[in-house]
């Protein structure tokens, strides 16, 4: 096989790598279609990766959830420790959730199916996904402990021989609120890495491989030196920065320092706040370098297919008890109202020598999880993921209500709608959220809902950047922070009952500028004016703008 | 006997495409001409008058006349529709541009959206408000809609589009908008969401009808123009158009949905795959339209071409899902890919060899164009291969210069590749034939079905030089290059039938929708379709007639749904355990399991209506009585992937290869649109109507009739 390594060529690779990404984007569209979790199916909270037979990833879905693909070869690594890849029999299929060696918290199940070609395993087809329910309490953001937070599962076989491990499955059933929705999002899953498997078999005959190793060690290689070069291409330094965003109870402190030296980059979360005793907000190192290496793809490298030789120029430090590398059992449960700061703050520290590719810090999502009993005496439980503006970029405001840095679909209000006897007052842009820059921040929204019907209905909401709103760069300000209100009343982001004639408002941020409003062009700020973007006020304010 | 004849004319990107057929003899006349983009219709009638007069036609002894135009298509890619303007419920406006709130780019910082096709100074909202179930919560604003009027006429809009919340449950509000703007300003064009697209999911719904209002003005003037026209020169019929779905459809319905003439062109050609797949027997094809920037892929089984209920347009991050505006219209479903003639290959930042997306188009075109181009591409790669006569191309219209094509290859890719000119051509090939057959392989598996129980139906510019590699490599049964490739959308146009697909979203647990309504929505939509056949001359109970019903379901809590065909007196009866089967049927061979313990929701109805297609014989021709050998015109090399070498290959003139003859591969037929590859393990016929087959084995089969009955797969 390293023959075959050796002779293939710029043509052969490209062929063979394409085909293998075209077979993971079709895995990822049967998970897309067939799971029953709001959070895969339209929030595409999800990844689908290729691995070889040591677990390394190769090829993934163009839209995989960016931390997943970095997080799933690592979990199938330990998947592996515990089944090693000799004891695997055709028609095994392994899971995980355990948040240490997976992606950090309970929802997200790693399902790994072994593909057997010639006697032997040839590769893998991975998938972690969020789904519907792991069980353990609704309001999850004043978690103490991972006891608290749902069904921990150890690695182990979810399917041997082809048959599904019943007892697994019994005891899976007995612990989640829907059984019938969370073994429908496992059987999806398992489903889909079937038919990838399938499509695997098929490229492994046309092109008479025995295993995809040998394909692994030049695509990893490959990558790793386009991204030594790109890396080699900034100048060497220690670079810091320090952010603090609202936490849950408390705000927390975010420091790094990024340093680069001789092709390699380490980055130290040291001076950043300890784990969390009383909320659920903490990363598992998993997280933590998932999301450390992210803003560095996005920047360096954004068109190369990802693959595990890109991150090898990567070390993540985080000293063991702090928020960013968590001690078992404390929770976990919202680790990314402390993660998806992350490439905030490393593109403040990098912004002197990645000027032309950072972006200012976004809105991101909050969840909206409406429950309660219809008037048909069943239970339901709808979700909403609605997104803040994105953070402005060189050249370009920033996007309204798009996600960053995670990727997923808003439920349309129609659908929503049929699914809670909720009704949607509005779902509008906000006039001057967007942070003042050379180039603006995008705009967040609101969106109120009320009940209708006679029964009360119980809305959890988990917010972000309330206090702390998302960043500007480079002399660019802030964009305008959240807001959860009650028939108009600010209110905290505890679990709420609703009664007939209330109306919850919530008030999406706003992307952060980029550059110094000053500098902003007069034909921007005339067409933000005429679009009510920008209000007369604010462009009087924020950008002297004389209105005559 | 008068009015025998049945014309179709194509208004593409370049050139425009007319087809004349006799539909007693099956004879045809062919013509091509450039696009007049300025007036459409002038190029209509340049190209139009002669072909009459060389059958010796006038326009009275035309039975019909069926057009479709790239117009729309340009229209909204381009940003040259009408000054829109939308009106929506109080509080909603934004959603046409928050839109799915999706990254179609996981890493790209730069993303970029679609450009509006309303700003949102254009964007206007009133009072009222429908529940889910479509009853009014809130009263309609009747003031407001005239105080918007008094604003639109301020702005001096053209278009409008009405979309309220929950309007696909009832249309009242949106009706009742609809005649006050028209009370108020009786010029203006109004498009409502409930007749567009009364689809669930307001974001697309919204984008659908907006395009749609966008359009409108231009089509309406674009229409009567061509029928005026058509008068002028004779004509005294209706003006038929194609529409995305496969039919075709009057002047007023066009006018009402220019949406739905999205890619009639393309789906054009689809369907002369369709009808010439009859004639000779076979039922599954995949149609592959291979042109300057792109290809088109579209799979036909049973002589069904597969639709699909979504659509983008104008995707500004060149053929990425998602970075377009959705359409919800019932389109027949064409997979582009970003692979022309004209893609541009070079070396990615891993040192890999990539072809395209982006395009040298027609200017400066491939560096053998002679044009000032200077980047390596596909036809590039093909002329240096050997496949292109370099003093043939367009049938000898345009040279080609070799020497050029080589300095790109060599100096672009040669040098950073450490390949010969020779290699890098191979390597375009490879790999723009790979991105292809990708493509395909997942849109055939998609859809369950197996690419060996299929033909490839290939024409385009392109599309003859790269589909027996592609379906070599698919392990198709075989390759069809029609009679007159370079027309074949006019052929796809004047054997279409009158038909149209209506949708109405019905959300609801199937056992538990009140049956009744069910029953009405779907009556309704059969009776709407019926009543347009019509009004077209066809009569409800003519033979061939058919009412298609499908409905969109999922299990409940899925977010997605599966499009099934159910009978109608399954539906009549309300057999809800019958449509469960279906469902779960359908669902298993899509994606390999079913959840029968879950309940099923109904999310989406749909009807086609369709009159039978018109029987149009093919012409024969007469037996050869010579071998293939009188049609040699000489050898050439050529390179073939299976051999790993060039060989000396003959090349033969279609026009002089008569039905019979029989060649073997390695070969190279030559036409003026296009040229023919066939590589070793090649058999070549012709037909008795002069189509080209290509069989992918050693023995080819004699007569095509018989190629259904062939079952054994070929490996």
């Amino acid at each position: 096989m390293a023959r075959l390594a050796q002779n293939l060529d710029a043509i052969d690779l490209e062929i063979r790598w394409t085909r293998l990404v075209t077979i993971m984007d079709e895995v990822d569209a049967a998970v897309a279609r067939t799971s029953f979790s709001t959070i895969v199916g339209e929030s595409r909270d999800f990844g689908v990766v290729m691995l070889d037979s040591q677990g390394r990833s190769l090829a993934q879905s163009q839209l995989s959830t960016p931390a997943f693909t970095v997080t799933l070869p690592m979990t199938a690594k330990h998947l592996l420790r515990a089944c090693p890849v000799e004891t695997l029999r055709p028609g095994d299929v392994l899971i995980t959730n355990d948040p240490w060696l997976g992606s950090g918290h309970l929802p997200d199940m790693t399902i790994i199916t072994p593909v057997f070609h010639r006697g032997k395993v040839a590769g893998f087809i991975g998938c972690v996904a969020h789904i519907s329910d792991i069980g353990g309490r609704s309001d999850y953001l004043d978690d103490k402990e991972l006891f608290e937070e749902g069904l921990r599962i150890p690695p182990t076989f979810l399917m041997r021989d082809g048959e599904p491990v019943e007892v697994l499955f019994d005891i899976l059933a007995a612990n989640v609120r829907v059984p019938r929705l969370v073994i429908g999002d496992i059987r999806a899953l398992v489903g889909a890495e079937a038919l990838g498997a399938r499509r695997l078999l098929e490229f492994l005959a046309d092109y008479d491989m025995d295993v995809l190793d040998s394909l692994a060690d030049v695509i990893l290689a490959r990558s790793e030196t386009a991204m030594d070069e790109a890396i080699r291409s900034l100048p060497d330094g220690v670079y810091h920065a320090e952010m603090d965003a609202d936490g849950h109870r408390h705000p927390i402190h975010i420091a790094v320092t990024a340093t680069i030296a001789d092709g390699r980059v380490t980055v130290d979360f040291e001076g950043s706040s300890d784990e969390q005793h009383d909320s659920s907000i903490n990363c598992v190192m998993n997280t933590t370098f998932s999301d450390t290496y992210y803003p560095f793809k996005c920047s360096l490298l954004p068109g190369v297919p990802n693959n595990e030789g890109l991150s090898r120029f990567l070390t993540v430090k985080a000293p063991k008890g702090s928020i960013f590398n968590v001690n078992f059992p404390r929770a976990v449960r919202a680790r990314s109202k402390s993660s998806f700061h992350i490439h905030a703050v490393l593109y403040e520290a990098l912004a002197p020598i990645l000027g032309q590719r950072v972006q200012a810090a976004s809105g991101s999502f909050w969840t909206l999880v409406a429950s309660g009993t219809g008037t048909d005496g069943e239970l339901y439980r709808a979700h909403m993921l609605p997104n803040g503006g994105k953070g402005a970029v060189t050249a370009m405001d920033g996007l309204a209500t798009i996600a960053f840095p995670y990727n997923g679909m808003i439920t349309p209000v129609e659908i929503f709608e049929n699914a809670a006897p909720v009704l949607i007052g509005c779902r509008e842009l906000i006039a001057d959220s967007g942070g003042a820059g050379q180039y603006r921040g995008g705009l967040g929204q609101r969106i109120t809902f009320e009940p209708i019907g006679p029964n009360p209905l119980t809305v959890f909401v988990r917010p972000d950047k309330l206090r702390h709103p998302p960043a500007g760069l480079l002399g660019g300000l802030p964009g305008r922070a959240g807001e959860i209100l009650v028939n108009g009343k600010p209110t905290p982001p505890e679990p709420t009952t609703l009664q007939s004639g209330d109306v919850l408002e919530l008030r999406l941020p706003g992307g952060g500028g980029f550059g110094q409003p000053s500098a902003r062009a007069g034909e921007r700020l005339k067409a933000d004016l005429e679009s009510g973007y920008v209000s007369s006020e604010a462009s009087r304010q924020l950008y002297q703008l004389q209105v005559e | 006997m008068a009015s025998r004849y049945r014309l179709g004319f194509d208004v593409g990107g370049t050139f425009t495409d007319f087809m004349l057929v006799d539909q007693e003899t099956g004879t045809t006349f062919l013509n091509k001409c450039l696009t007049t983009p300025d007036d459409p219709s002038r190029g209509v009638m340049d190209g139009l008058l002669p072909l009459l007069d060389r059958a010796g036609v006038g326009g009275d002894d035309v039975d019909i006349a069926i057009h479709a135009t790239t117009l729309i298509t340009n229209a909204l890619i381009e940003r040259k529709g009408a000054r829109t303007a939308l009106l929506t419920t109080q509080g909603f406006r934004d959603v046409l541009e928050m839109g799915t709130e999706v990254r179609y780019d996981i890493y790209d910082l730069f993303l970029q959206k679609p450009e509006l096709l309303v700003p949102r100074s254009r964007r206007y909202e009133v009072t009222e408000r429908l529940d889910k179930d479509g009853k009014v919560l809130t009263a309609l604003d009747e003031d407001g809609v005239r105080a918007v009027a008094q604003q639109l006429r301020e702005d001096g809009a053209q278009a409008l589009a009405i979309v309220f919340l929950h309007a696909f449950r009832n249309a009242a509000h949106e009706l009742r908008a609809a005649e006050i703007i028209a009370e108020e300003l009786p010029d203006l064009t109004v498009s409502i969401s409930s007749a567009v697209a009364p689809e669930i999911r307001e974001y697309e719904r919204m984008s659908t009808t907006t395009a749609n209002a966008y359009v409108q003005p231009i089509t309406r003037a674009y229409i009567d123009t061509i029928q005026r026209r058509l008068r002028e020169m004779g004509y005294p019929r209706n003006l038929y158009l194609m529409i995305s779905s496969g039919g075709i459809a009057g002047g007023q319905t066009a006018k009402d949905f220019p949406i739905r003439m999205l890619e009639s062109g393309p789906t054009a050609g689809v369907l002369a795959g369709i009808h010439y797949g009859r004639q000779m027997g076979i039922g599954s094809l995949v149609t592959f339209d291979m042109g300057g920037t792109t290809a088109k892929i579209a799979l036909v089984k049973n002589y069904e071409a597969a639709k699909s209920n979504v659509f983008e347009v104008g995707r500004v991050a060149r053929f990425k899902k998602g970075s377009g505006l959705p359409v919800k219209v019932p389109m027949v479903e064409l997979i582009e890919i970003g692979a022309g003639g004209g893609s541009i290959a070079h070396v990615d930042q891993l040192g890999l060899l990539k072809v395209g997306p982006l395009s040298a188009g027609a200017d400066p075109g491939p560096a053998c164009y002679g044009r000032g181009g200077s980047l390596p591409t596909v036809t590039d790669a093909n002329l240096v291969l050997g496949y292109y006569d370099p003093n043939f191309f367009l049938g000898g219209a345009m040279s080609l210069d070799v020497e050029a094509a080589r300095k790109a290859l060599e100096t672009q890719l040669g040098g950073v590749l450490g390949l010969s000119a020779e290699q890098c051509a191979r390597g375009i090939y490879e790999v723009v034939t790979q991105n292809m057959l990708a493509a395909t392989k997942v849109h055939i598996a998609e859809r369950g079905e197996d690419p060996r129980k299929f033909f490839l139906f290939a024409f385009g510019g392109a599309g003859p030089a790269h589909a027996y590699e592609l379906a070599r490599l698919l392990h198709m049964r075989g390759v069809i290059v029609p009679a007159g490739a370079g027309a074949t959308s006019a052929a796809g146009l004047v054997t279409a039938a009158v038909s149209f697909d209506y949708a109405r979203s019905l959300l609801g647990r199937l056992d538990r929708l009140p049956w009744e309504e069910v029953r009405r929505v779907f009556d309704a939509m059969a009776e709407e379709g019926l009543q347009v056949l019509e009004g077209a001359g066809v009569a409800r109970d003519a033979p061939g007639v058919v009412v298609k019903h499908q409905m969109d379901l999922r299990h409940k809590g899925q977010g997605h749904e599966v499009t099934v065909t159910v009978p109608a007196d399954v539906i009549a009866d309300g057999q809800i355990d019958r449509i469960a089967e279906i469902f779960y049927a359908t669902h298993r061979e899509k994606y390999g399991h079913a959840h029968e313990n879950l309940p099923l929701e109904l999310v989406t109805c749909r009807t086609t209506v369709g009159a039978a297609a018109p029987e149009i014989p093919m012409k024969r021709l007469p037996e050869a009585t010579e071998t293939a050998d009188v049609a040699q015109k000489g050898t050439r090399p050529a390179y073939f992937g299976e051999l790993g070498r060039f060989v000396e290959t003959p090349v033969y003139d279609r026009y002089a290869l008569r039905p019979g003859m029989l060649l073997r591969g390695p070969a190279i037929v030559e036409e003026r649109e296009c040229t023919v590859v066939a590589g070793p393990s090649a058999g070549l016929r012709i037909d008795a109507f002069g189509n080209l087959f290509i069989d992918l084995d050693e023995a080819p089969i004699a007569e095509s009739k018989e190629a259904r009955n062939v079952e054994t797969e070929r490996a």
